[in-house]
C-alpha cells in the first residue's frame, strides 16, 4: 500500500476540484443562460476531454507545456521547475482534462432553475451578486456537488495524461494509479491488488453519491 | 403629468411593439389582448427584465428607462413588484423566507415582523413555514403577491395571476384582490386575455394587439364602443355589418342607416357624412326577442324578423343565431335565457323577430380604416 | 353611454349577491385552516446570514470567481516551490533493475541514513524525459548509447561509467506448452506446428532489451514467423509481466529480472547465446542538476556492497564473471 501515492491522489483531486469550482460554476452559468453565436462550439470544446484519447491530450501537453516550449520555459525561469514532471503540471492537465466534469453537470444545475426564479430574484431588489448567493448557488448546489465528485473521482483515476506528463515520480507525480500500475509490473500482487480495492471502493461511493445528489435535484425544484 | 406610470415602448423586431399607455396611482390598468399580442413583454419591460429598442418608461417622475438618453435601470435598481403567471417563487425557501427576500430595504430586524404582516394580509397566517411545494396554487400565488409588495413598490404588475387557478379559487381571489386594492395607492397593471376580469376587476383597459395599443379607456367602454373592426373583433363582438347613413336628425333624433333593405334608427353620431359607409355593431345584449304570444314595449325599435339557423343551450343561456329576411348571409347572434327560448319554442327553422336597441348600435369606420376624429 | 353604469351596477350587484359562492369561498377558507398545521418555530428561519454585508461590496460575480480562481493558483505554486526544498533525489532507472536498485537502495539508506527515490521504465522513455527537463539526478540506462547521447548533448555531468553488461534469457511459465530452450530450437518448433500464439518481448522502439530480443529472434531466423504473434511490453518488466503471467506462451526478458525470486517463481529459464545479440552495455550516469545526495548514491552504486549485490542479480562488469 503506497500511502504517498495515495495522498498524492487525493491532494491532486482536492486541488484540482478547488480550481475548477470557481471555473466550473462561472462557464456553467454563462452558458446555461446565455444564448451566443458559436455557443454550440464552446460546449464541444468543453466536452472534448470526454472523448479525446488520454494520450492524445498528453502529447499535446507535452508539445505545448513542455521544457522545449514558450509556456514551459516561462514557467520555469518564474519558478525554478519545468511543468513537466511536476505536480504543478499534473493539476493543470488534471483542470483542462476534467473541464467537462466540472461545466456539464453545473450547467445543468444553473438550466434547471427557472428563468422566471431568477428573474424574480431581481424584481424583489437583489443584485446579481446577492441572487448568486442567495437563488442560484442553493439550487444548484446539487449539480455543482455533482461536479466535484464526479472531478475528484476521475482524476483520482487518471492514468494516461498522468504518465505522459507526469512520468511516475514518486512523491511527485506518482498518483495511486500510476503506483498500481507499478506494483504490477514490480510483481507485487499485494500491493497491487489493496490499493485496486481502495480505488474500487471510492468509485463506488462517488457512483451513489452522484446518483443521490440528482435526485435532489429534482426533490429541490419540485 | 408627472404622478403614475408612463410607459410608450417601439420596436419593430425582434417582438414588435407599438404601445403607449398611462397609469394614475392607485388605478388598475388592464392590459388585454390575445396571446401573443407582447402583453407580458411590457410588463416585463415595465420591471427591468426586457429592454426594447425604443421608448420610455417612468413612474412618479422617476425614468426607469429612456431609450434616446440611455437612460435603463436594471431590475433589482427599480422598485416594481411583479407577480409572474407561474409565480416563480423561490423553492428552496419557506413562504416567509420567499416575502423576506424582497425587504432588502429594510433594517435586519424589522424584517420578519414585516413579512408575518403581509402574508396575515393576504391571508397565509400560519403557513409561513411551508415550501411552495406544500402550498396549493391559490395560496402560492398569495405568497408572490405578498413577496411583491413586499419591495414597497412604486408599481404593482400582475401576469396573469389567476390564470393557472380553479374558478372556484379564481373567484375567491378576485374578491381578495377588489378588496385589497382599496388599500393600494400605487398604480397597478393586470395582463389578462379575460374580458370578463378586465370588467371586473380594471378602471381601464389597454386592448392589445401584435403589440400594438389599439384602444385605451374605462373596460365597458371598450367592449360596446370599440373603435375599429379589429377592435371589436378582438373584443369578441360577433354582429358586425356593413351600412351606409342615410341622414341624421335633429338631436334628440337619430342617425338613420340603410342595412339591408331597411332603415335602421341608431344613436346620433354625425362624425359620419351622409352617404358614407360605415361598419356598425350592436352588442348581444342590446338585442331583445320578440316574445310570440304577447307583444312588449321594445318592439318598436328596429324590428328585425328572420329564421332562426342555429339555437344551442349552454347551461342557463341559450346561443341563438337569426338569418335576416333579405340578407341570406346576414346573421344576427344573440342569446337568451334558457326557459325564455323554451317558452318561445326557438328552434332551427322557426321565424322570429328581435329588436335592435339603438343606443347599442356603435358606428366604426369601415374596413380597419382610421375612426374619424369630432 | 346611458346603459353603461346600469349594466355595471348590475355586475357590481351580481357579485355582491352571490351567497352562494360565499358559502363557497368559506368552505374553503376553512379547509385552507385546517391543513395549516401550525408550524413550531423552526418553520421561521433566520434572515438571509452574509447577505447583508456582500451587499456593500459590490464586486461583479465574475471578477470575484476570478479572483478566487487566481489566489489558489498561487498559493498552489508558492506551496510546489517551498515543498521542493529538501526532497530526496529521484534516480531513473532501466527496468530490469526493479528487483535490484531497491535492495541497493535500501542498503544505502541503512548506511547513511540518505532515501533517494526510484522510478523505473523503459530507457529510451526516460532519455526521452530527460530531455523534456524532468527533474531527474541520476539516470542509469540498459544501453549506454542514450547515456552518451544525453552527454553529447549536455544533459549529463560526463559520460558515465559501465554498471553492468545485459543477458537475455528465454522464459516459459509454469504450464506452457513450451520449453526454456535457449538455443530457440523448441520455438522454431512450436511456431511451426502452432503452439505459440503469444510471445512478449519489451518494445524495441525504446527498450533495449526489446531491441536485442529481436537482433536474437532475427538471428535465429524466427522473426517473420513470430513477429505478428508478439505481445510488447513498455519496458522489459512489463514484458516479464506477460511472459509469466500464463496468458502467452512465454516470453524473451532480462536475466537479472529472471533471477529474482518473484520472477524465478512463476516460470523457468535459459540465458540466450551473448553472440547473437549486440551486446547491452549498461551505463550509469549523474544528471546536470545532480546534488549531493545523488553523488553520494552513485558512488555507493560502485562500491563493493552494491556491486555484490547487483552480482546477485546477474548484472555483471566485463571480466567479473557471471
Amino acid at each position: 500500500m503506497d500511502w504517498t501515492a495515495l495522498r498524492l491522489s487525493l491532494q491532486l483531486g482536492s486541488f484540482t476540484v478547488l480550481l475548477l469550482l470557481p471555473v466550473g460554476i462561472w462557464a456553467g452559468r454563462r452558458l446555461a443562460y446565455r444564448d451566443f453565436r458559436g455557443k454550440g462550439v464552446v460546449e464541444a470544446l468543453v466536452a472534448l476531454p470526454l472523448v479525446l484519447p488520454p494520450t492524445v491530450f498528453g502529447y499535446y501537453l507535452l508539445v505545448g507545456f513542455g521544457a522545449a516550449s514558450p509556456i514551459g520555459q516561462v514557467w520555469h525561469s518564474l519558478f525554478g521547475r519545468p511543468l513537466v514532471f511536476t505536480f504543478e503540471g499534473l493539476l493543470v492537465a488534471s483542470v483542462i482534462f476534467n473541464l467537462p466534469f466540472a461545466i456539464q453537470p453545473m450547467q445543468r444545475g444553473f438550466e434547471a432553475i427557472p428563468r422566471e426564479v431568477r428573474e424574480a430574484a431581481a424584481c424583489c431588489g437583489m443584485s446579481p451578486w446577492q441572487a448568486l448567493r442567495r437563488i442560484e448557488l442553493p439550487l444548484a448546489w446539487p449539480g455543482i456537488l455533482t461536479a466535484m465528485v464526479l472531478g475528484f473521482a476521475h482524476t483520482l483515476g487518471e492514468f494516461g495524461i498522468v504518465l505522459m506528463v507526469g512520468g511516475s515520480i514518486p512523491g511527485e507525480t506518482r498518483t495511486i494509479a500510476i503506483a498500481i500500475y507499478d506494483r504490477v509490473q514490480a510483481f507485487d500482487d499485494l500491493a497491487a491488488a489493496q490499493m485496486s480495492a481502495l480505488l474500487l471502493a471510492i468509485s463506488l461511493v462517488t457512483i451513489a453519491l452522484t446518483y443521490g445528489l440528482s435526485r435532489r435535484v429534482g426533490r429541490r425544484l419540485g | 403629468m408627472s404622478a403614475g406610470l408612463l410607459v410608450r415602448l417601439h420596436q419593430d423586431a425582434p417582438i414588435p411593439l407599438a404601445a403607449t399607455f398611462a397609469c394614475a396611482p392607485g388605478e388598475m390598468l388592464a392590459l388585454v389582448g390575445p396571446s401573443g399580442s407582447g402583453k407580458s413583454t411590457i410588463l416585463r419591460t415595465i420591471a427591468g427584465l426586457y429592454r426594447p429598442r425604443n421608448g420610455a418608461v417612468s413612474v412618479e417622475g422617476d425614468v426607469w428607462f429612456e431609450s434616446e438618453a440611455g437612460v435603463w435601470l436594471p431590475a433589482h435598481r427599480r422598485r416594481a413588484g411583479l407577480v409572474f403567471q407561474s409565480y416563480a417563487l423561490f423553492p428552496h425557501l419557506t413562504a416567509l423566507d420567499n416575502v423576506t427576500a424582497a425587504l432588502g430595504h429594510l433594517p435586519r430586524g424589522e424584517r420578519r415582523a414585516r413579512a408575518g404582516q403581509l402574508l396575515e394580509l393576504v391571508h397565509l397566517a400560519g403557513l409561513e413555514g411551508r415550501r411552495p411545494a406544500e402550498l396549493s396554487g391559490g395560496q402560492q400565488q398569495r405568497v408572490a403577491v405578498a413577496r411583491a409588495l413586499g419591495r414597497e413598490p412604486k408599481v404593482l404588475l400582475l401576469d396573469e395571476p389567476f390564470s393557472a387557478v380553479d374558478k372556484a379559487t379564481r373567484q375567491k381571489l378576485y374578491r381578495e384582490l377588489a378588496a385589497m386594492r382599496q388599500r393600494l395607492s400605487m398604480p397597478v397593471v393586470l395582463v389578462t386575455h379575460d374580458l370578463d376580469e378586465a370588467l371586473m376587476l380594471a378602471d381601464r383597459l389597454s386592448l392589445l394587439h401584435h403589440g400594438r395599443t389599439l384602444q385605451d379607456g374605462p373596460p365597458l367602454q371598450v367592449i360596446e364602443r370599440p373603435a375599429t373592426l379589429e377592435a371589436a373583433r378582438l373584443v369578441g363582438q360577433r354582429n358586425l355589418f356593413d351600412a351606409t347613413v342615410l341622414e341624421h336628425q335633429a338631436p334628440p333624433g337619430f342617425t338613420l342607416l340603410r342595412w339591408c333593405g331597411r332603415v335602421l334608427e341608431a344613436e346620433r353620431n354625425p362624425l359620419y357624412p351622409v352617404g358614407a359607409s360605415v361598419s356598425w355593431m350592436i352588442p348581444s345584449s342590446h338585442l331583445v326577442l320578440h316574445r310570440r304570444d304577447r307583444p312588449s314595449r321594445g318592439e318598436h325599435e328596429n324590428p328585425v324578423p328572420g329564421i332562426i339557423t342555429e339555437c344551442l343551450p349552454l347551461g342557463e343561456s341559450t346561443s341563438c343565431a337569426l338569418t335576416v329576411d333579405g340578407g341570406a348571409d346576414l346573421s344576427l347572434a344573440f342569446s337568451v335565457p334558457s326557459h325564455v327560448a323554451a317558452r318561445n319554442r326557438l328552434a332551427p327553422g322557426e321565424r322570429a323577430t328581435v329588436s335592435l336597441l339603438a343606443s347599442g348600435i356603435h358606428l366604426m369606420p369601415p374596413d380597419d380604416t382610421c375612426p374619424p376624429v369630432g | 353611454m346611458a346603459r353603461a353604469p346600469l349594466l355595471h351596477d348590475r355586475l357590481v350587484g351580481a357579485i355582491s349577491d352571490e351567497t352562494e359562492p360565499d358559502r363557497t369561498a368559506a368552505s374553503f377558507r376553512s379547509s385552507e385552516e385546517n391543513c395549516s398545521i401550525p408550524t413550531d418555530q423552526s418553520g421561521f428561519t433566520r434572515s438571509e446570514p452574509l447577505a447583508g454585508r456582500f451587499r456593500h461590496i459590490g464586486i461583479r460575480t465574475s471578477a470575484s470567481l476570478a479572483l478566487v480562481a487566481g489566489i489558489a493558483l498561487l498559493t498552489i505554486a508558492g506551496l510546489a516551490r517551498s515543498a521542493f526544498a529538501d526532497e530526496p533525489p529521484t534516480v531513473a532507472a532501466a527496468a530490469d533493475l526493479q528487483f535490484a536498485l531497491t535492495e541497493v537502495a535500501a542498503a544505502f539508506a541503512a548506511e547513511t541514513g540518505l532515501e533517494v527515490k526510484l522510478a523505473f521504465g523503459s530507457s529510451g522513455n526516460f532519455a526521452r524525459q530527460i530531455r523534456q527537463g524532468a527533474p531527474f539526478e541520476m539516470y542509469l540506462s540498459a544501453d549506454e548509447s542514450y547515456v552518451l547521447e544525453l552527454s553529447r548533448d549536455g544533459f549529463t555531468r560526463d559520460d558515465g561509467v559501465l554498471y553492468a553488461i545485459g543477458r537475455i534469457v528465454v522464459i516459459v511459465p509454469d504450464g506452457s506448452p513450451l520449453e526454456p530452450d535457449g538455443t530457440l530450437r523448441d520455438l522454431r518448433a512450436a511456431l511451426a506446428d502452432g503452439r505459440v500464439q503469444k510471445f512478449a518481448i519489451a518494445n524495441p522502439e525504446h527498450a533495449p532489451y526489446g531491441r536485442r530480443a529481436e537482433e536474437a529472434l532475427r538471428h535465429a531466423g524466427l522473426w517473420e514467423a513470430i513477429e505478428d504473434r508478439l505481445v510488447l511490453g513498455e519496458n522489459v518488466a512489463q514484458a516479464a509481466q506477460f511472459a509469466t503471467s500464463g496468458s502467452t506462451a512465454g516470453g524473451i526478458i532480462a536475466y537479472s529480472l529472471a533471477l529474482s525470486p518473484k520472477v524465478s517463481a512463476r516460470g523457468r529459464f535459459e540465458p540466450i547465446p551473448e553472440a547473437w545479440h549486440a551486446p547491452l552495455r549498461q551505463r550509469m550516469v549523474l544528471l546536470e542538476n545532480a546534488g549531493a545526495t545523488a553523488g553520494r548514491f552513485f558512488a555507493f552504486v560502485q562500491a563493493p556492497r552494491a556491486r555484490a549485490v547487483m552480482r546477485r542479480y546477474g548484472f555483471v562488469l566485463p571480466g567479473e564473471g557471471s
